[in-house]
């Protein structure tokens, strides 16, 4: 099975961690996008919302484990066949979340190109933006070298 | 005088919901990466690479694409996954069909 280790500079993730942590804290009640059928019963939407969430909470268990004590000790985290689509899945769930809560003040232009300057940004709003951009570069990362593992599976 | 063979209006209904072809739309968000939209078409639907760059530019330049189009039951089995992957995707009826 491939399998693919990133070094990362703890200095510089850690404290987006807590970034992930605090959005991880809201995504284990609540979806991360719009979801649900249009004219479904209660009872089916229900379940829908049920199924998606509990599915929902095992992504962020995933990718909260990645930043464990061999991260802080080595700075490396794993990716593999096994762990590379929850991972891609939760680093999207916590974008949607933070664009819907910490990144709200950025407006949708912003995010989809990025072009801002980063220096400018309040100090929640920075540190929120680059928790953004460091989940979308380990997406990048997943698919890159991952993508075959994951249609495979 | 021949009476009118129309069904009730609650049979036609329940016809157009469990019957007809529906359409499995996914919208654009601002969110999600173009190489995550792709990989998820090829996943979830078995498109080749072109497809699926091809249908994530439409959801990205126009705000939509049209993925799939069926039964009820199918289509509602993709709109689930396609949530589950954190796209925007709705169901709609088919009304081409």
């Amino acid at each position: 099975m491939k399998r693919i280790e990133v070094k990362l500079a703890v200095p510089i993730v850690a404290p987006l961690l807590d970034v992930i942590r605090e959005q991880a804290a809201g995504l284990r009640d609540a979806l991360a996008g719009p979801t649900g059928l249009p004219d479904a019963d209660p009872e089916l939407g229900e379940s829908w919302g049920g199924e998606l969430l509990e599915a929902q909470r095992s992504e962020i268990d995933a990718l909260l484990g990645l930043f464990g004590e061999e991260f802080f000790r080595e700075g490396a985290v794993s990716f593999d066949g096994d762990n590379a689509e929850v991972i891609l899945r939760a680093c999207a769930a916590v974008r949607l979340r933070l664009r819907e809560h910490a990144l709200k003040t950025l407006g949708d232009d912003t995010l989809e190109t990025g072009e801002l300057e980063i220096s400018r940004l309040p100090r929640d709003v920075n540190r929120a933006f680059r928790c953004y951009v460091f989940l979308a570069t380990l997406q990048e990362v997943i698919i890159q070298h991952l993508d075959e593992s994951i249609l495979g599976g | 005088m021949t009476k009118s063979a129309t069904l009730p209006k609650e049979d036609v209904r329940t016809e157009t919901a469990l019957g007809g072809s529906w359409r499995v739309v996914v919208l654009n968000d601002p969110v999600n990466l173009m190489s995550y939209v792709v990989l998820v078409f090829r996943k979830v639907f078995g498109f080749d690479d072109s497809t699926a760059r091809r249908r994530m530019l439409e959801v990205h330049e126009q705000g939509r694409s049209v993925v799939w189009r069926g039964l009820r039951e199918k289509a509602e089995a993709y709109v689930f996954t396609l949530q589950q992957w954190h796209l925007t995707a709705v169901l709609e009826p088919d009304e081409a069909n």
